[in-house]
């Protein structure tokens, strides 16, 4: 082989070394990519009320869409109402309603690790909210107070929801994932006492009226009709009392017993917004049914049997539908399907009634009876129903449990939170539900949130 | 088929070879005369053939008509080379015309070119580990995936089809398992130089029918590889750095052949079955299930909702669910046409392909493929310059219903009614039934568009120097829909069209490379150096938009979003990757017997946060060709081959999400009080970098008998260190998981083992016989901190990654009728994680294939069998509650009902004992649920039969017939070995066709 060119290779050179200094060219500038603009950095987001806004706002979508206080069928309303004695459940055995409808619920089940991790990624939020804010100088104190309270009110509603359904949870006030990672279950009181601190924060710092004019948005007056029902579960009567109260004193009642649900209804706390205009209620989609037999869940024979004659809400807030057979009954609180139109439905997330109600316990638990059969016999009349015979506090306490099963229903688990703390659950349950057990008073504690912590041990009994 | 590709690069070899050879002995005084002839490979003319008057300097190359003339005399004999053909020599004697036939030399390793990526290399001479298909087995196969054709063929390459339904999913491991995360160990895939993403732009919540986001590679027509190269060991994929760790498959579509301007016409047609059933309780085992299970519960009065027993549906009934939603017939067409030619400096081919696939769906459903591939290649008159240019363009069209119809098949009670009413209408038994054939009224469409398009240009600076560049652009978009009409629900609910909504995901992802190299390659004598330099710039933008739209005014509508009335914004992103590289190989052949490869790769990636992105990656790669030692061959006559090699090295793994190390909220789609809503992305860690998998490997060539008989062993240890996983986190930080680094370290060692026989070979008979067998074994070898880590319920050091901590079964109790499992840690109680202690491992033990290719003068025979040992998920781990309102296999027969009574299943129970409920719910986490799941399988069987045509044209036509996975031969229990899950299994197929050349 010829090798002239290997003698005079200088010719090449210059090329050479030309093509090396490119192909070296190694850019740190090349491999320096910008934030895309579909993603908004955490400090961006501090820097602007709005998004901020964005962010909180975030949380009650989410709500609204999935888990715990949704309307759709993943929601305690449904899931709680097939696990206790409100509803029947009619559809395919292996659809995860099957398991709270039966009692036999997994700890490896699905839902179950959903309403946990939904639940604690919206805390999440929350604490990022309140640390992003506490961080930043870009919000006057106003605004400040204003994020930082409806924060704490959502942070402190979830753990309330999470403590009732698991028994002791871990109470999350941080975004350190160091910290959140190994966090502990811890006792009742202590979680109670974090939800009680976080209510107060965002009274104190909730405006009196939301922002929305639509009660879509926590206010001061939310907060503490949050807290007259935390008080309530942890009995302590005399201040479940006054915060009732004071809800009930600034609260217009609603007397017409065909507008609770409706979004203006005078005896609305709280609610939750639809997407859109004519979007309505997750609940109307979940509960509505038109054909016999129901294709998914239909009310009980028990809970339609628990209304006493006359009673309004029997013939407003139920639906019927039969085969010529038999007849099948549904929650009609909520009416109007997607694309409806009609009076607007918003989703109700705290009512004054309930309010009365726990006043009513409160009294009735301090011995005034004539109180409690006030508050009592206001939502008897509105349903159409007369006075209370109840006067003893055994009786009172009786009949206040049974008008809110019938005010309640299918409302948010109601029914099994009241028989919980009421210790009523297995002598309710027992004896119609085959697969209920005394357990069954707690949610297992998720199969695989316990894999990855092993601080979350034990296992609720039973799972 | 033939190799023909190597045409253009023997071209330059043998004038390399020509100016080389100096023997020049005179040839005797005899009158010279003029020979020519035909060089043919017994149907086509070869040009290029090397034509030498034996011990003289004289001869020529045969022109494209395969013509040559040569200057000898009667005394003479010619010889005749060409690459990838047995050496002829032949007596020139007393006539002047000496046509000659070329025999394709199947055991020249020195003639087979394998494609390492960036250079080329000889299978003698090859340094590290790299296995390879041909067009040829991958066209004896009618599949649609070139994924597909890989199965059963190659060593070390584990390739799971997920799914039996068209344009579905594959899960490829090149030697196991590196990366502690699922989603980590997926190749690097390379077409024609630039790189193809192995992730799928597609979403798996709208593909629901394939379980799993579509397959990437649908983009790419089988029909226009010429060759699949696997990279395995640290030499072969360090120059891939950053994206080697998990192995590189190298795509090569076909060239353009100089030649004569040939027409080729090829057309299939088969049809495709269900491959496997399971058997399922008839009517009568089903209602004796459900009667004492509820008899077990207590329960005397059957619920309303229980219609299968109380007397609402008919209970003398039965069908068959599997043949009645899956017994279908599957038809299958695919017509190949393709033109090319060219002379000797240009050529080019053009190819175009339709495949269509039904299924075997009740339904009208399909999916069509169509794709161009051009491609161009030019040699500058002076030999400096060579460009190639190939596009692609493939549009893959999916027509599937939303469900693959599996889980209705197998759960369906037998005595469940008919589909159809008396008007031939959907059967809803008065809303006591969710009809299965309602949910083939949603439908999923799919379409994608792939344009590949990549070259190369290089300019021979002098003798030694060869400027080169590759660059290449890829589009690839996505749009596919999932529809969800109120037809699928029952009329009488009355919802109308406001209920009917559809999801749609688009994506796209655009991608340009240019990689600048300089070649350099010098012989000094006995040692040879060949030497490269290049660099990579690469960028990527991903586009995608998943939005669901639903309330239409009409079901004729339902493709228009802007006619719905709501539409949610799913996902809406642009991500950008941005990847740079400066890469170097250095070569030495010393006498052909030593080799010594040294690759290396520095690596920047955009994924990483600053001060992280960039990394080093090298690998050494040696090789001793013992066998040209003049002392063994002299001792060891019978060794033809002999080649001791081994390479130890370094790559890296950069598949993970953009942007991880970024704190971001972004919009998930809803809005509140009309505010559209931001939300956290995901924990984010700044500091998180590369994972390195160090790789070191030995291996021995062996060849007999004139290399009739190969031998290739090869063990490997793999260990990838610096694990980047997303880290499982309780829920109670918000998020499941967080991207960082592990100080853990997982090997994969192996043993590979490839056998070549040629049995048979002589003029009418050629028969050969191919053997891969794999051994992989992985291991957690050290996790620091294993036990106070959130993987302390995942892994075991000592372990494979692929195990499971599960409750260990100890059948049913003969006295409470129910499963019964190890209480370690002896509390009386069942419970997660405490008992959850048994390791069990699944995953494949050893694999490989067995083929055998025969060919009796025109007719050709390949057969090619699989076989994995492993063990996997049985039917129980999907299974329902033994006496549920869902059909089981018939194993629940043996099932307990005495006390005393020796059964394999726990009594029925209809859902209401919870003691019953939860030991079933325990069984689906215990190691009952994993059994042998090995299989043999009959792959492929291909009949072909040449035509003896004697036409001027060069007519040329062959017959062929070809079936796939046509006989599985296993004890699994379940539906599929292969998949382990309630997927639609690979279908068994069987085609016919005919293939026109001209």
């Amino acid at each position: 082989m010829t090798t002239h060119l290997y003698n005079r290779p200088t010719k090449y050179l210059f090329p050479i070394l030309l093509f090396l200094c490119f192909s070296f060219i190694s850019c740190e500038d090349f491999v320096e990519v910008d934030t895309p603009n579909y993603l908004l950095s955490g400090e961006n987001l501090f820097n602007d009320k709005k998004t901020v806004e964005a962010a909180m706002v975030g949380i009650y979508a989410q709500l609204r869409n999935s888990f715990l206080l949704t309307g759709t069928s993943q929601g305690l309303s449904n899931m709680m109402a097939l696990y206790t004695d409100e509803m029947d459940y009619y559809g395919n055995s292996t659809i995860r309603e099957a398991s709270f409808y039966r009692n036999n619920l997994l700890a490896s089940d699905e839902t179950v690790a959903e309403l946990w991790s939904a639940s604690y990624n919206q805390i999440y939020t929350s604490n990022a909210i309140i640390e992003g804010v506490a961080g930043s100088s870009n919000f006057t104190p106003e605004e400040t107070a204003h994020f930082t309270g409806e924060a704490k009110f959502i942070r402190a509603l979830l753990h309330f929801y999470l403590v009732n359904l698991f028994g002791e949870v871990p109470y999350i006030k941080t975004t350190n994932y160091l910290e959140n990672q190994v966090a502990k279950r811890q006792p009742l009181a202590e979680v109670y006492a974090s939800v009680i601190t976080d209510l107060e924060e965002a009274i104190n710092h909730l405006p009196e009226e939301d922002s929305s004019g639509e009660r879509v948005r926590p206010n001061k007056r939310v907060a503490k009709a949050l807290l007259a029902r935390v008080y309530l579960y942890m009995e302590n009567w005399e201040m479940a009392a006054i915060l009732a109260e004071d809800v009930i004193n600034n609260t217009a009642w609603e007397a017409d017993p065909q507008r609770v649900f409706l979004k203006e209804s005078t005896g609305t706390i709280w609610q939750f917004m639809p997407e859109f205009e004519e979007s309505n209620t997750y609940e109307a989609q979940t509960f509505i049914f038109q054909t016999a037999p129901p294709p998914a869940r239909a009310l009980s024979a028990h809970l339609i049997s628990a209304f006493e004659e006359g009673d309004l809400r029997r013939e407003l807030w139920i639906g019927e539908v039969s085969d010529g057979v038999d007849s099948y009954y549904y929650s009609a609180k909520y009416k109007l399907l997607p694309g409806e139109t009609g009076n607007a439905e918003y989703s109700k997330v705290l009512r004054l009634a309930e309010q009365y109600l726990i006043r009513a316990e409160a009294r009735t638990k301090m011995g005034d009876i004539a109180g409690a059969q006030a508050d009592l016999n206001k939502i008897r009349n509105r349903a159409g129903l007369a006075n209370t015979t109840a006067a003893s506090e055994s009786d009172l306490l009786k009949a206040i449990l049974h008008e809110r099963r019938v005010e309640f229903f299918v409302e948010h688990g109601n029914r099994f939170f009241d028989l919980k703390r009421a210790n009523q659950l297995d002598d309710a349950l027992g004896s119609i539900k085959p697969g209920w057990n005394t357990t069954d008073r707690l949610l297992p504690i998720p199969e695989k949130e316990l894999l990855v912590n092993p601080n979350l041990q034990p296992q609720n009994p039973g799972y | 088929m033939k190799n023909n590709y190597r045409r253009s690069l023997a071209l330059t070899g043998i004038f390399a070879f020509f100016l080389t050879y100096n023997s020049p002995i005179f040839s005797q005084n005899l009158p010279q005369k003029n020979i020519s002839g035909n060089i043919t490979d017994g149907a086509d003319p070869l040009s290029g053939v090397n034509v030498l008057v034996k011990n003289t300097a004289r001869g020529s190359i045969s022109d494209l008509e395969g013509r040559y003339s040569v200057t000898a005399s009667p005394n003479d004999t010619l010889v005749f080379t060409y690459v990838g053909y047995k050496l002829r020599e032949v007596a020139v004697g007393s006539g002047s015309l000496l046509n000659v036939t070329m025999q394709v030399d199947a055991t020249a390793l020195d003639q087979v070119v394998i494609n390492a990526g960036y250079y080329k290399v000889s299978d003698k001479e090859k340094t590290g580990s790299i296995a390879r298909v041909t067009a040829e087995e991958i066209e004896n196969q009618p599949v649609s995936n070139p994924l597909a054709a890989m199965q059963g063929r190659m060593a070390g390459v584990n390739i799971v089809q997920n799914t039996g339904v068209p344009g579905g999913g594959f899960s490829v491991r090149i030697r196991g398992r590196n990366s502690i995360r699922a989603d980590g160990s997926e190749p690097l895939y390379i077409v024609d130089g630039v790189p193809y993403p192995s992730q799928s732009l597609g979403n798996f919540e709208v593909s629901t029918v394939m379980g799993d986001a579509q397959s990437p590679l649908n983009g790419i027509n089988p029909n226009d590889i010429e060759s699949i190269e696997v990279l395995k060991d640290a030499d072969a994929t360090a120059i891939y750095g950053s994206r080697g760790a998990n192995g590189v498959v190298l795509i090569t579509t076909k060239k353009g052949k100089a030649g004569k301007t040939r027409f080729n016409v090829s057309s299939t047609t088969g049809v495709g079955v269900l491959s496997r059933r399971m058997n399922l309780l008839n009517t009568e085992e089903y209602l004796a299930m459900r009667r004492e299970a509820f008899a077990n519960d207590g329960i005397a009065e059957y619920p309303a909702y229980a219609y299968d027993i109380n007397g609402t549906w008919d209970q003398q009934r039965y069908t068959d669910w599997q043949k009645v939603l899956l017994g279908g017939a599957a038809n299958y067409t695919n017509v190949n046409a393709s033109v090319q030619g060219g002379d000797a400096y240009t050529s080019f081919l053009l190819s175009g392909n339709h495949r269509k696939e039904t299924t075997v769906f009740p339904g009208d459903f399909e999916y069509n493929k169509n794709s161009v591939l051009a491609n161009i290649n030019h040699t500058s008159r002076d030999g400096r310059v060579e460009v190639r240019f190939t596009a692609n363009y493939v549009v893959d069209d999916n027509n599937m219903p939303t469900t693959s119809m599996v889980y209705a098949a197998l759960s369906l009670p037998p005595n469940a009614p008919a589909l159809y009413n008396e008007t031939g209408g959907l059967n809803w038994e008065n809303g006591t039934f969710q009809n299965p054939l309602a949910a083939l009224e949603g439908k999923y469409l799919s379409q994608t568009n792939t344009l590949l398009g990549s070259g190369s240009i290089s300019y021979r600076l002098f003798n030694n120097f060869t400027l080169k560049s590759n660059f290449g652009y890829s589009n690839i978009a996505l749009e596919e829909s999932s529809t969800s009409p109120n037809t699928i629900y029952d009329p009488a609910y009355g919802l109308d069209s406001s209920f009917s909504s559809i999801s749609v995901n688009n994506g796209e992802r655009k991608s340009w490379i240019v990689e600048p190299q300089l070649e350099y390659k010098r012989d000094f004598g006995k040692a040879e150096i060949s030497a490269l330099v290049g660099s990579t710039f690469q960028s990527e933008t991903i586009t995608n938009l998943y939005q669901y739209a639903y309330d239409f005014t009409s079901n004729n509508l339902i493709y228009d979003i802007g006619s719905a009335a709501y539409v949610d914004i799913l996902a809406s992103s642009k991500e950008e990757y941005r990847y740079n590289a400066v890469y170097g190989r250095v070569n030495l052949n010393w006498a052909e017997k030593y080799l010594l490869n040294l690759t290396g790769r520095r690596d920047g990636s955009s994924r990483f946060g600053p001060g992280k992105r960039f990394a080093n990656f090298g690998a050494v790669g040696v090789a001793w060709i013992f066998s040209e030692e003049k002392g063994i061959a002299k001792t060891l006559p019978f060794l033809s081959f002999g080649k001791l090699r081994g390479s130890y090295g370094s790559s890296g793994n950069d598949q993970i999400g953009n942007y991880g190390y970024l704190d971001t909220y972004q919009g998930n789609g809803f809005s509140y009080q009309g505010i559209p809503t931001l939300q956290p992305t995901r924990l984010f860690n700044p500091s998180f970098g590369w994972e390195t998998n160090r790789k070191l490997e030995v291996a021995l060539e062996l060849g007999f008998v004139e290399n009739r008989l190969l031998i290739n062993a090869a063990y490997y240890r793999n260990r990838s260190t610096n694990q980047l996983v997303g880290i499982p986190l309780p829920a109670t930080t918000g998020f499941p998981s967080l991207q960082g680094n592990l100080d853990a370290t997982v090997q994969n060692t192996g043993l590979e083992l490839e056998l070549n026989t040629i049995n048979i070979q002589n003029d009418n008979v050629h028969w050969n016989t191919t053997i891969n067998f794999s051994r992989p074994r992985n291991e957690l070898i050290s996790f620091p901190g294993l036990e106070t880590s959130t993987y302390a319920n995942q892994f075991v050091v000592g372990e494979p990654l692929d195990i499971i901590l599960q409750y260990n079964y100890l059948g049913v109790d003969r006295e409470t009728g129910l499963y019964t499992f190890q209480d370690y840690d002896n509390n009386g109680e069942i419970t997660s994680p405490d008992d959850k202690k048994k390791v069990t491992r699944i995953g494949v033990d050893y694999f490989g294939g067995l083929g055998n290719n025969l060919r009796y003068k025109n007719f050709t025979v390949a057969v090619l069998f699989q076989f994995v040992k492993q063990k996997g998920y049985n039917y129980l781990y999907t299974s329902a509650l033994p006496g549920d309102m869902v059909n089981q296999a018939t194993e629940v027969l043996d099932h307990w009902q005495n006390p005393g009574d020796n059964a394999t299943t726990q009594q029925y129970s209809a859902g209401f004992n919870s003691d019953a409920y939860s030991a079933y719910g325990r069984l689906l986490g215990s190691t009952a649920t994993v059994g042998d799941a090995s299989y043999v399988r009959l792959k492929n069987i291909a009949l072909s039969y040449q035509l003896p045509l004697k036409s001027e044209f060069g007519l040329a036509c062959r017959l062929f017939a070809q079936g796939q996975n046509l006989l599985t031969i296993t004890d699994f229990k379940g539906l599929d070995p292969e998949t382990c899950a309630q997927q639609l299994p690979s279908l068994r197929q069987i085609s016919a066709g005919v293939e026109i050349q001209f």
